[in-house]
């Protein structure tokens, strides 16, 4: 009798599990990344954007795998002569998932409320935009205060996402899980703990091919992928440590997708501080840097070296800076009166948990790089990261690490935030330069790529001559699934879009 | 003076320790570097947008002005906001301390149990091996990182043996709705059995975990109690009167050793309470242990001081309970 109720039981558990496999139509992701806001307005970290990126829709969105622009929202749009007016023609179906239908007027409310809230990610908008007007129910004119040609890439992040007026307040930020007008709604969503997404009924484009997304959170990058290992999680997404990845590579059970990433990587030199005011110094310690050994040692070859502050695959980039040369990296040293008898001595920083557990080696292989010269002495100095950010801004830094990850992809936001006089003030270069700060604005005003492009390379040529940064590394996008989940594509422009994924 | 006069001298005692503790823990944030608008727009956004942004967080006024405004919010019972997600942080902690009241109690009445049976064993066999070996046992367990013993845990039962999952509270694909927070409770009140078994297999690994580290403190304190009281006049007397050993153990030892003790493991279960900070880092436990770990690097000012003075208030709590229950378990005990 006992053995029968065994048996019983058995057969049943294999049957819900089978049932549970059959009818699988959800696909669980993990990560060690947070949430902090969905709401457009204050949302300006890469997850919670990611999240939005999914459940909302804007003007414009990206080709699949491509950084072309293509209509969303706006079905079309005309940008007047002098670069300052733009007119975007909406689509009539989109609404929201309360179905509250997305109008000129709802676009006006949305840009409006962020530049009011001014919340984190306002300065992109407020920056540029000047007044915001409605032409008729579905077409929407935005004034710039000056020509600014990455407009539209501004528009394709969440900061110019339309939200719902009947659910996002218009003097207070909306803490709650956003009324949904993309591919996916929220169905639940528990804090730091899941998140819970379904396919929207309302959206009016392509249908996801999975209907349920979870997204797990989880502390580190170790229970990452142990909560991998264990098959607890399907896709795992955001960050595992480069040498587990590694491993996981050899792994059958695995597939490791590698995508390019818009993340670049860079020393800064503070250019009002002794020694590194002087040109010579720079040039010398530029010459000197091991890239490669930076990708190859710590980063186990995931990441490619960088040449350039304009990342590799964005138009315009050119390798200006030049590979490592000792012998060059002396010459230069000794023009600045140092020598193996008055040895170059410097402070180095980095900090340590803000770009993850890798920097302290990343920081240790710059300093024998520099050290095998023989004529430069390297102290290595750390600071945690709100103690960091305080430092550069003071200037009490004279060379350190730092990263940028950019807010639309342009070549303009890869110089603009850095040689830009107010720009190089905020990442702590002080590096000051009327020549490449005109050739920057003549930039924004055009809107012909190739004249853009002409115009960066010039830039790029200032920024190797005067060097007030070096850029290292270009960082990679690593996703590991189960080898049954499909429609995986790691986008140059990092969104990760959870409605091309699907279980075979 | 009597319980109640005790106890109420003991409130009014505790307030001016929490206005302390909160105007260090006030001043210490702001003396180190970097605050929450660097920590969040640093290096990204222009300097005037970071001013302007400090000017509408209040950091640009004078400390008392900034610490004044504070305080008085707080007898409003305002928490303030979270500056990292715009969120009133007593609503953060309230979604927080759930989690971190049922590990902690798990995990203490693992400890108990431990601690109680294993000591008083121990003292019962004294220097002979079990002795020796309970000993061992307490001494190595509070020598052991808790964060190591629980990544063992994580490689032995979670990948190698796959019996139980090795982070969080729930598994991705069951599902619930959480009422109290309390995640047992609330797969019990729902009549949810597959989550309430999902939740007990993700409680038993950082439960246990934390469990054996806490019960060494235990086990050595009961087990030195109970040899001192078991040395004593009326315990010989109890087992000359024939008294049945385990009862002479259990009921009369135990109960006077247990005295002392009590005090112990109330405030071991405040500073549990106050964040387990490691064994929820190492188990990815939404609890206040981890929610600080993360306030804390990105300087949320209004956060850390919330968790803080929602802690000591805890602490004050709970100690006043241990005296409340010491005097009913010790009738010699007066206030």
């Amino acid at each position: 009798m006992r053995n029968r109720f065994i048996l019983l039981f058995i057969a049943m558990l294999v049957l819900v599990t089978s049932l549970m496999y059959a009818t699988r139509d959800y696909i669980i992701i993990g990560t060690t990344d947070k949430i902090r806001s969905l709401d457009p307005a204050r949302c300006y970290d890469y997850f919670s954007s990611n999240i939005l990126q999914n459940v909302l829709s804007g003007f414009v969105d990206y080709e699949i795998g491509t950084t072309n622009l293509k209509p969303w929202l706006a079905e079309k749009w005309e940008i007047s002569n002098d670069g300052k007016v733009y007119t975007f023609y909406l689509r009539k179906d989109a609404t929201f998932e309360d179905g509250t239908p997305i109008t000129a007027q709802v676009m006006k409310y949305s840009f409006d409320r962020v530049i009011k809230l001014n919340g984190d990610p306002a300065f992109l908008l407020s920056d540029i935009v000047d007044k915001t007007e409605v032409i008729d129910k579905y077409i929407f004119r935005v004034h710039l205060k000056y020509p600014f040609s990455a407009f539209l890439s501004v528009l394709g992040y969440t900061v110019a996402y339309p939200v719902n007026p009947k659910v996002y307040p218009e003097d207070s930020f909306y803490e709650l899980a956003p009324s949904a007008s993309g591919p996916y709604r929220i169905k639940e969503w528990i804090r730091d703990v899941r998140i819970v997404l379904e396919a929207n009924p309302k959206y009016f484009g392509e249908k996801p091919k999975t209907k349920t997304i979870i997204i797990n959170f989880y502390e580190n990058a170790s229970t990452l992928r142990l909560a991998l290992e264990t098959g607890e999680i399907d896709v795992a997404y955001r960050d595992l440590d480069p040498r587990d990845i590694l491993e996981i590579e050899k792994d059958p059970r695995f597939v490791v997708y590698k995508g390019e990433s818009p993340q670049i990587r860079y020393i800064v030199f503070n250019v009002k501080q002794k020694p590194f005011d002087d040109p010579n110094v720079r040039t010398g310690l530029a010459y000197a840097v091991d890239r490669n050994m930076i990708a190859n040692e710590v980063f186990v070859g995931l990441v490619k070296p960088l040449y350039s502050m304009v990342p590799m695959g964005m138009w315009s980039h050119e390798d200006v800076f030049p590979k490592r040369d000792l012998e060059k990296a002396k010459e230069y040293l000794s023009q600045a009166g140092y020598d193996e008898n008055n040895p170059l001595k410097i402070d180095f920083w980095y900090t340590p948990t803000h770009y993850g557990s890798t920097e302290a080696d990343v920081a240790q292989i710059i300093k024998e790089s520099l050290e095998e010269t023989g004529v430069i002495k390297v102290t290595i100095k750390y600071a945690e990261w709100a103690t960091y950010v305080d430092y550069f801004l003071n200037g009490t830094m004279g060379m350190f690490l730092l990263g940028w990850y950019p807010d639309y992809l342009d070549p303009d936001d890869y110089v603009w935030p850095f040689l830009s006089i107010s720009g190089a003030k905020s990442l702590g270069s002080f590096y000051e330069n009327q020549e490449v700060e005109n050739l920057m604005v003549e930039a924004r005003k055009s809107s012909d790529v190739e004249e853009r492009t002409k115009i960066y390379k010039k830039v790029q040529e200032i920024l190797v001559k005067d060097k007030p940064y070096v850029p290292l590394w270009q960082g990679v996008a690593i996703c590991i699934a189960k080898p049954e989940i499909k429609g995986i594509v790691l986008e140059p422009t990092q969104i990760f879009r959870y409605y091309t994924l699907y279980s075979k | 003076m009597s319980l109640k006069n005790y106890i109420l001298t003991r409130i009014f005692l505790a307030i001016p320790m929490i206005i302390i503790l909160l105007a260090f823990i006030f001043l210490i944030l702001r003396i180190i570097p970097g605050d929450p608008v660097l920590a969040m727009l640093g290096g990204k956004a222009p300097k005037e947008v970071i001013e302007q942004k400090r000017h509408e967080l209040g950091l640009d006024k004078p400390l008392v002005v900034q610490f004044l405004n504070y305080f008085f919010g707080l007898f409003k019972g305002d928490f303030g906001k979270s500056t990292l997600t715009g969120r009133p942080v007593l609503d953060e902690l309230k979604e927080r301390f759930p989690a971190t009241v049922e590990l902690t109690l798990f995990a203490f009445i693992i400890a108990i149990l431990i601690g109680i049976f294993g000591g008083t064993e121990a003292a019962k066999q004294k220097d002979k091996a079990p002795d020796v070996l309970a000993r061992f046992f307490a001494i190595f367990m509070y020598a052991i990182p808790i964060f190591w013993l629980g990544l063992m845990f994580q490689l032995l039962f979670g990948v190698t043996l796959r019996w139980l999952p090795v982070a969080g509270r729930l598994s991705p694909a069951i599902q619930f709705k959480p009422i109290t927070g309390l995640y047992i409770i609330d797969s019990l009140i729902t009549g949810n059995w597959k989550a309430f078994v999902d939740v007990i297999k993700h409680l038993l690994m950082p439960g246990t975990a934390l469990g054996l580290v806490i019960s060494s403190i235990f086990l050595r304190m009961v087990r030195n109690n109970m040899v001192l009281v078991l040395s004593k006049d009326f315990i010989k007397a109890a087992i000359a009167r024939g008294i049945e050993n385990k009862n002479v153990l259990y009921k009369h030892a135990l109960k006077n050793a247990l005295v002392p003790i009590m005090t112990v493991m109330g405030l071991q279960l405040a500073l549990l309470l106050a964040g387990a900070v490691l064994t929820e880092t190492t188990f990815s436990w939404p609890g206040l242990g981890s929610y600080l770990v993360l306030k804390i690097r990105y300087r949320d000012f209004p956060a850390i001081q919330g968790a803080v003075v929602f802690f000591a208030i805890i602490v004050v709590i709970i100690s006043i309970f241990v005296d409340i229950i010491n005097a009913i378990v010790d009738p010699r005990v007066r206030y």
